[in-house]
């Protein structure tokens, strides 16, 4: 992280630039503008409206407390603040990618939480000896855990476990500070936990 | 990764967001609560007649629909499409063509212009000889005013972050030895249905 370019650089490939939601926004409001520009125009020319005259579509707007079909009113109120809401949402949050970086100066590596899940969970299986699909890796911003299965007959000690995989989640140098889980499902257990 | 403008982008959707929150809850208000059903057929009869009266008060032409209100209507219309054409068209772009250029010095011939699809070539190349990267992208980038270079992977299941993470940093390395030039990169590694696809990394090598 030796440069400001390189931070920046990282910091945008950890967050989500919300790019397609805000494509799809505006191409919402353009459409909606030009059709407000065609209705008016329309009524300008007296030509017959697509659908509504300016004028008629203000009045409706007007005696929208009056109308007959409430409920139909205040669900469709209520889907676009919801609307609103979601939107809010998606631009005051950071939007963090499934994605980590790792430690490697002078350079910036940015890693697929997916990548550091299939290569510990590799480790993991190949440490401890365990049959193929025996280990379960999951790994979020500021956590990770591990789930083992072994057959019957051998024994999987948990706090072990743990240090495995807090090893190996060191050595690519990610944070110290994630905190790590881990759980041995018993054969038998198999079913109860399904 | 581009030179989107991201806080433009989360301008947007918060306005917009707040506006669609407003029209929503003056509307479930006015349809529930009789004082805002009565604010909100006040503020339509005002609003109508003010309308009315602007429009009859610029009239261009007598007796047409013709007024100076209805066209600085369909004008701001007309804006507001125009600057959402331009946003749109400024989402992505940041992306250079030349990743580094050497200025003739004393007695030298001319310039040297090192373009990204050499680093590119050169980098994509080598990599085809590792086996645990499946695929590559190398893009030149311009961020404020310093290039960089971005290098994308997509690795082979299970193998090891750190070490394709050095594989391909041993690359760029090579490649800034050759150039005489240290230029910042970015090493992006990443699993996905190529990964999920491809066979794993052989126990054995």
């Amino acid at each position: 992280m030796a440069t400001p370019v390189l931070k920046r650089a990282t910091r945008r490939e950890l967050h989500s630039p919300r790019t397609a939601a805000a494509a799809t926004v505006l191409v919402v409001v353009a459409i909606a503008a030009v059709y407000a520009g065609v209705e008016m125009v329309l009524h300008l020319l007296r030509l017959d409206p697509l659908l509504v005259t300016p004028g008629a579509a203000l009045d409706g707007a007007a005696a929208l407390p009056d109308i007959e079909a409430k409920p139909a009113v205040i669900a469709a109120a209520v889907v676009v603040a919801i609307a609103g809401l979601v939107l809010i949402w998606l631009a005051l949050t950071p939007g963090r990618r499934p994605r980590h970086r790792l430690d490697m100066p002078p350079h910036s590596v940015v890693v697929d939480n997916a990548v550091i899940a299939s290569s510990s969970a590799e480790h993991i299986r190949r440490e401890l000896d365990l049959p193929r699909g025996a280990v379960v890796v999951g790994v979020g911003h500021r956590s990770a855990d591990v789930t083992v299965r072994p057959v019957p007959g051998q024994s999987v000690d948990r706090e072990g476990l743990r240090a495995v995989l807090k090893g190996e989640l060191a050595r690519y140098g990610l944070p110290a500070g994630m905190s790590v889980r881990a759980r041995v499902m018993r054969p038998d257990e198999e079913n109860r936990e399904r | 990764m581009n030179a989107t403008n991201r806080g433009l982008n989360r301008t947007v959707l918060f306005l917009v967001g707040v506006a669609l929150v407003a029209i929503g809850a003056t509307t479930v208000a006015a349809q529930l609560w009789p004082a805002a059903a009565d604010a909100w057929r006040a503020t339509a009869s005002n609003t109508m007649a003010w309308m009315r009266q602007a429009d009859e008060a610029t009239r261009i032409v007598e007796g047409t629909t013709l007024s100076w209100m209805a066209v600085a209507l369909v004008a701001l219309l007309l804006v507001v499409v125009a600057v959402v054409v331009v946003l749109i068209a400024r989402l992505g772009g940041g992306r250079t063509s030349v990743l580094l250029r050497e200025e003739a010095a004393d007695g030298a011939q001319g310039a040297v212009t090192i373009r990204d699809d050499f680093a590119s070539d050169a980098i994509r190349h080598s990599l085809a000889g590792h086996d645990e990267i499946l695929a590559s992208r190398v893009t030149a980038h311009r961020i404020r005013g310093t290039d960089m270079l971005h290098v994308s992977v997509t690795a082979r299941q299970n193998t090891s972050p750190a070490d394709a993470a050095r594989t391909v940093t041993g690359l760029v390395d090579n490649l800034s030895v050759l150039t005489g030039r240290e230029m910042p990169t970015l090493v992006s590694i990443h699993a996905g249905i190529r990964a999920r696809l491809a066979s794993e990394t052989p126990r054995v090598n």
